[in-house]
């Protein structure tokens, strides 16, 4: 039995500059992949879920989707002065729900889980990730404020990843 | 099938299906709101991938068979 909807993890870090302020994003997503009538990839965000992105291949879609949440974050900025605005802004963003789209992802995560569907070629090389050990959230933290230290443990790397079947 | 939808359809779907609905221009993207939801991220091209729509439509909560008779999902 094939999967048609295809339950995808984001992993996305941003740094971006607002007018009077330096903001860290950085998001736990989720967004359900699927290949449509018009041939292509389409990636369908969940969490956030205001947000589509298509392409000819999955690395492409996922490259392309990734560009947009940056602009739409790259938006926000530009409409809201204050940080703690922009703040409230993108955590909006981020839990406004699409039921739909998230009953999806929870059916295909239960049925990768019910051991009767393999991802097939090519979500078969993507990382595996634990929905309960990565929760979906976001995090948006001030960087331009005096005594804040840096690490490079902070760093995270784009990923986007399938939920693992245990 | 037609991969796409001219934005002026879009408008008209959502003037009649979306009412009370808003569009406003961001730097990188349409910002439509309907039913105190904010669609921050349709594109502004002149003809919108029905992909797009369709999450939309969805996410918004707009009725789906009004958007079906406009032609752009």
């Amino acid at each position: 039995m094939d999967l048609t909807e295809h339950p995808i993890m984001l992993t996305l870090q941003d740094t971006i500059s607002g007018d009077g302020f330096l903001a860290g994003v950085t998001l736990f997503g989720r967004a359900l992949m699927r290949k449509e009538d018009d041939e292509k990839w389409w990636m369908y965000g969940v969490r956030p879920a205001a947000i589509a992105e298509s392409g000819n291949t999955i690395d492409e879609t996922f490259l392309r989707f990734r560009n947009r949440y940056k602009e739409v974050l790259f938006d926000i900025a530009q409409d809201n002065n204050k940080f703690e605005d922009f703040k409230a802004e993108v955590e909006r963003f981020f839990n406004e729900p699409d039921e739909e789209d998230e009953r999806l992802w929870n059916n295909a995560l239960k049925a990768i889980r019910s051991s009767k569907i393999s991802p097939p070629e090519p979500f078969a090389q993507l990382p595996r990730e634990s929905p309960e050990s990565k929760p979906s959230k976001i995090t948006i933290e001030r960087l331009d404020v005096e005594g804040k230290r840096f690490k490079s443990s902070d760093n995270a790397t784009d990923i986007y990843a399938l939920p693992n079947a245990a | 099938m037609s991969a796409s939808a001219p934005y002026a359809n879009v408008l008209r779907m959502l003037e009649k299906c979306a009412p009370g609905s808003t569009v406003r221009l961001a730097n990188h993207s349409r910002v439509i709101t309907f039913n105190r939801k904010v669609y921050p991220s349709l594109p502004k091209f002149d003809d919108i991938e029905l992909g797009h729509i369709r999450k939309m439509v969805r996410f918004l909560g707009i009725d789906k068979e009004c958007a079906k008779k406009h032609g752009v999902i």
